[in-house]
């Protein structure tokens, strides 16, 4: 079925078709191109500083161009060293995976996968974008001021980011940070009221609970995770602008800084940790939960049949976004708060395997007696799977306040949340990108160099990451400038030089993907209108775009939507097919 | 620069390879799969075959590691409770190694053995309680293990000593970028302390009319501590938040502004016993800073000795207390 | 099915089925919020350096202000949806009235304690006197848009745009205003404790 552009008029102006859309799926495009550009820079940054990790003290050209004064003749300073990697992690944490990730396929798949119009309200929607593309303007604007950028790493532990005296990026570097951070919270609270109410009210006829595909499932969890914490977090962030600029001492007490003791009591630091890891935790699944949900979409159809229990995949996904909840303390069992209170947060920690390792199995009996198709987006989920073991298992170390002593701030974690958390989240939404690239721009994305991306960016990015382990293991703390100043670590010279080549390597391999995007969208082969022979309601809607998404009454659902080889009927069939005289529902 | 160009080398290797693969020609590389869904068995069958040699080589990139950089890790515990950390560390770490190998050739091998075939058809396999049970439990009953070894230790750990034992009272006094260790003395006791007494050379804001401050020792650089005594450890901080990381007694604390707070461990060798365990005749102890504090954070560093207990005496009267 | 496309044509009408739920979850979102900041309290609270003092009376007053308006603004709805217009008019004007009464005694409460040497920063300011202020600030930061709402009410029943059939901009308001007022006792409750700690 062809839609015809001469039937459907659009009388829009530019700026209202492209700037100040209202629909969600212009929306989604608007956070995938934001989210992705931010995602761009946050990963220059990472190369750089693995420059220096690699080579330290080794003059780079690329430093002088990209860095100007933060680089010293090619070296970066090491103050700005610390600048680029509190950058790199905020611009990834939010920027990229929760917004560019969230942003895009909650505002894309919500509506068109429920059967809906459009989100429940449009302008909230229009505002939540916009209010998130300040908040990068403020975050890059940032990046130019006088002391440099925030540099206090991405959990701005005050005392630091409170005192400029004690990191130049503390000045206006950080006042700026928190300004944006307050934009993007405000953004994200806004956007995740939104998505709830889709999915609660506006959800076709027929479309119960245990009919929903995953997808929204796992994006719903996240959306609530964001309701509930995020607000926490603004709460942190006031009062550390408060003690910035208002000299109130929420967070400090008794300190010494710059020549006198500053006239400041009964603060706490460890109280801004409970705050911010309160936010912290459950942002880990805010980012992680829809690449889940979209690898068990994709997993699915791709070995074309259906997800094996559904219902535990469901339960897992509540019980994730439940737990997240209790388990923020893990992240502060060497802070000095009472070891009473570090046995319940290693308990609670550790019960995440539970629901993790019900999804990996359930993923793994998905694939088996499957007939599995490798488009580039099974491969980046089978990479989520793989990724999601490895480091999830790392986290039993890590959950377990014992252990957690020895490898806690060490590359140990570097490695672990990359892994968990980055790689699986990066997997996750170039998995999304190329599945729903046909229903975002109508063309095909280009397979062969797809595979080409996944593999070498599964092989360096591996490579970058699995070996930060033995890093950890013999003690290297993370955020270093360089370890030269410790005979204990020289052995890790050439590793670290291995990393960075790897890092690299990667970072050269996405522009493949760079290419792939850009030339698809252009010259990309004209998609049909249900190219993966999928069952959800997308699959449903024209090619092109419309305003309400689909040209008649929105179908009605009469069955969930892994209906895929189902003995005696087709090989696949829609959630908008009625059942057959005599079929049963299969779940 | 050689390594860069060696794997420059392998990634045009790669592509090349996939190149052939791709029949040779150029243009098909780019006209990308002409059906939507990819129906060619060869094809499907090659990217089940990267999944198996990808697992292959990852096994091998772990071997390397192991192999190259195993013997670089922390050696042995050297405090009495770092052994039971190693002990869980062990066991955690094998159970870690067991799942991850066997759900990791689960997965390459399904996806090999499951690469597209136009004759066969997929089992339409909803869900299964039993199966679905199984999995709960089994990681449950592993948990339990683990947890209640680790919140064993971690209260062991965890519990302060009592100042009236036979004890070593030392405070670690963390500031922007260096650290400073004050041994209580003879009376066994920390003297107060307090930000708004630092001036000039009494940079920890000593109390200087307090009695009990009188014997305490202020040393930089370098600390010593006594083998098989207990030490137990009070932390401060000047500035901002430090940590107090000391790897080879798996020991590491916070030091935060406002706060006191405190760890202990009992040192099991001297350090002339770990340079041989370690075969390492330069190796000595360190304590590192592991919280980010600032431009030199890479830098804070500090000497530990661990020596007899008449050697660690001699070394404590040669240094001069604070009302000296 | 070309017919149909031309046929519909889908308009950005904001979902009114979706406005309460909306104002419910956002409403959540605030709960959150000052749950963060109530529970930064309690964790600072038991420093040693913690201050106590008694809060002003003035608050007792403006805690009855809000009552009340919540009081007067649920009988103006109530009667909206009856059909009588013109009290509504009387009893909405008369609950903002008592919404900038509620603000006003506030004001009068802070500079109370302002002039009692209570201060809410610089060297003079404890904790608790910070928190004190700040919290009682968000709330009336977050009351002004109850009164915006509560004004763009007013006005609309000024000019007879309510009745029985169409209320939902008031019930949405009366909601928030409610929420406001209960949150508000809360603080108070939360604060009068704290503060005698």
């Amino acid at each position: 079925m062809d839609i015809t552009h001469s039937e459907h008029k659009h009388h829009e102006s530019f700026i209202s078709k492209y700037l100040f859309s209202r629909d969600h799926k212009m929306i989604a495009k608007q956070f995938m191109i934001t989210g992705f550009t931010m995602g761009f820079i946050g990963i220059i940054m990472s190369v750089l500083f693995r420059l220096q990790l690699g080579w330290p003290g080794e003059k780079f050209l690329i430093n002088d161009l990209l860095l100007g004064s933060w680089a010293n003749g090619g070296v970066i300073a090491p103050d700005k060293y610390l600048a680029l990697v509190t950058m790199h992690g905020t611009i990834m944490v939010f920027f990229m995976l929760t917004a560019g990730l969230s942003g895009t396929f909650s505002n894309l798949l919500i509506p068109l996968q429920i059967g809906a119009r459009d989100m429940a309200s449009g302008f909230i929607n229009m505002l939540s974008y916009w209010i998130f593309f300040v908040s990068c303007i403020v975050m890059l604007v940032s990046l130019g001021v006088e002391g440099g950028a925030a540099s206090s790493g991405w959990t701005i532990y005050p005392p630091l980011s409170a005192l400029p005296e004690a990191i130049p990026g503390s000045g206006l570097g950080m006042t700026l940070w928190l300004v944006s951070m307050a934009l993007f919270i405000t953004s994200s609270l806004i956007g995740s009221l939104n998505y709830i109410v889709t999915i609660l009210n506006l959800r076709t006829k027929g479309m119960t609970f245990t009919r929903l595909p995953l997808t929204i499932w796992s994006f719903l969890v996240t959306a609530i995770l964001g309701v509930l914490s995020f607000p926490v977090l603004l709460s942190a962030v006031l009062l550390l602008v408060f003690d910035r600029s208002f000299g109130t001492s929420f967070y400090l007490s008794d300190i010494y800084i710059g020549g006198q003791a500053l006239e400041r009591f009964g603060g706490s630091p460890i109280l801004f940790e409970h705050l911010f890891w309160f936010l912290g935790h459950p942002e880990v699944y805010i980012v992680l939960l829809p690449s889940l949900g979209i690898t068990s979409e994709i997993v699915s159809t791709m070995s074309r049949k259906p997800i094996f229990g559904y219902k535990f995949m469901i339960g897992s996904i509540l019980a994730i976004g439940g737990l997240s909840f209790i388990v923020w303390g893990h992240h502060m069992f060497v802070t000095g708060m009472n070891p009473f209170l570090g046995a319940v947060f290693t308990i609670t920690t550790l019960l995440i395997a539970i629901p993790s390792a019900i999804k990996v199995f359930n993923y793994l009996t998905t694939l088996w007696r499957g007939n599995i198709i490798f488009s580039p987006a099974m491969l980046f989920s089978i990479g989520l799977i793989s990724t999601f073991i490895t480091g999830g298992l790392t986290g039993l170390i890590l959950g377990d306040a014992t252990l957690d002593i020895n490898v806690h701030d060490t590359y140990f974690v570097v490695g672990h949340f990359h892994i968990v958390m980055g790689l699986s989240a990066v997997f996750g939404t170039f998995a999304g990108v190329y599945h729903w690239f046909p229903k975002m721009f109508g063309k095909m994305m280009n397979n062969t160099w797809g595979q080409i991306h996944f593999w070498i960016t599964i092989v360096t990015a591996y490579g970058v990451f699995f070996p930060m382990h033995f890093l950890g293991l013999a003690g290297v703390p993370r955020r270093y400038y360089t370890n030269s100043s410790f005979p204990m670590f020289d052995d890790f010279v050439n590793l670290n030089e291995i990393i960075s080549i790897f890092a690299i390597i990667a970072f050269i391999g996405q522009f493949i993907f760079i290419f792939n995007f850009l030339y698809s969208i252009f010259k990309g082969r004209k998609a049909s209108q249900n190219p993966w022979s999928s069952n959800t309601l997308e699959w449903t809607t024209p090619v092109e775009h419309i305003h309400g998404n689909w040209p008649g009454e929105i179908p009605e659902v009469h069955r969930w939507p892994y209906d895929y080889n189902k003995p005696g009927y087709e090989e696949f069939i829609p959630q908008n097919v009625p059942l057959k005289k005599g079929e049963v529902e299969s779940v | 620069m050689l390594l860069l160009s060696a794997f420059a080398f392998i990634l045009i290797l790669f592509l090349i390879t996939f190149f052939y693969l791709k029949g040779g020609d150029f243009k098909e590389m780019f006209k990308g799969n002409p059906d939507d869904l990819n129906f060619d068995e060869q094809e499907n069958k090659t990217q089940g075959w990267l999944f198996v040699a990808f697992g292959i080589g990852f096994l091998l990139f772990i071997l390397f590691l192991i192999f190259k950089w195993g013997g670089s890790l922390l050696p042995e515990a050297a405090s009495v409770h770092g052994a039971d950390v190693d002990s869980l560390m062990l066991i955690t770490g094998i159970i870690i190694i067991f799942v991850f190998v066997v759900t990791h050739i689960l997965l390459f091998v399904l996806v090999y053995k499951y690469a597209f075939n136009k004759n066969r058809k997929p089992a339409f396999f909803t869900h299964n309680l039993k199966l679905e049970l199984l999995w709960t439990a089994l990681p449950a009953m592993v948990l339990v293990v683990l947890i209640s070894v680790g919140l064993y230790n971690w209260n062991s750990i965890m519990t302060p000593l009592d100042e009236n034992d036979d004890i070593v009272l030392i405070e670690l006094y963390a500031k922007q970028f260096d650290w400073t260790a004050r041994y209580a003395g003879n009376d066994g006791k920390l003297g107060r302390a307090n930000v708004f007494l630092i001036k000039g050379s009494n940079f920890l804001g000593i109390d200087t009319t307090d009695v009990v401050a009188f014997d305490d020792k202020i040393v930089k650089n370098e600390f010593h501590l006594p083998v098989n005594k207990p030490v137990q450890f009070v932390f401060r901080a000047q500035d901002v938040m430090h940590s107090a990381y000391m790897p080879h007694f798996r020991a590491q604390m916070n030091c935060v502004p406002g706060l006191k707070t405190q760890f202990n461990f009992t040192p099991k060798y001297t350090t002339q016993e770990m340079r041989r365990i370690t075969k390492n005749p330069d190796f000595d102890y360190i304590l590192l800073c592991n919280k980010i504090c600032g431009m030199a954070h890479f830098s804070m560093k500090m000497k530990i000795v661990v020596e007899s207990e008449e050697d660690y005496n001699l070394w404590l009267a040669s240094n001069q207390s604070f009302k000296q | 099915m070309e017919n149909n496309l031309s046929i519909y044509n889908y308009e950005f009408s904001e979902n009114k089925k979706a406005k309460e739920p909306l104002l419910w979850i956002g409403l959540v979102s605030i709960i959150m919020f000052f749950a963060g900041l109530t529970s930064a309290v309690i964790v600072s609270s038991t420093s040693s350096t913690w201050k106590i003092f008694t809060l002003p009376n003035t608050f007792w007053y403006s805690s009855i202000a809000i009552i009340i308006s919540s009081i007067t603004f649920q009988l103006g709805y109530s009667f909206v949806k009856k059909n009588n217009l013109l009290l509504p008019k009387l009893l909405f004007i008369s609950t903002l009235i008592l919404g900038f009464t509620f603000v006003y005694f506030q004001y009068e409460g802070l500079s109370y304690l302002y002039q009692q040497g209570i201060y809410a920063t610089g060297n003079k300011s404890t904790t608790s006197s910070s928190y004190l202020y700040v919290l009682t600030v968000l709330h009336i930061f977050h009351l002004f848009f109850g009164i915006i709402s509560l004004g763009v009410v007013t006005t609309k029943s000024l000019m007879n745009k309510y009745n029985s059939s169409n209320f939902l901009g008031i019930k949405l308001s009366l909601t928030y205003w409610h929420f406001l007022g209960i949150l508000w006792l809360y603080l108070f409750m939360f604060l009068t404790i704290m503060m005698s700690k």
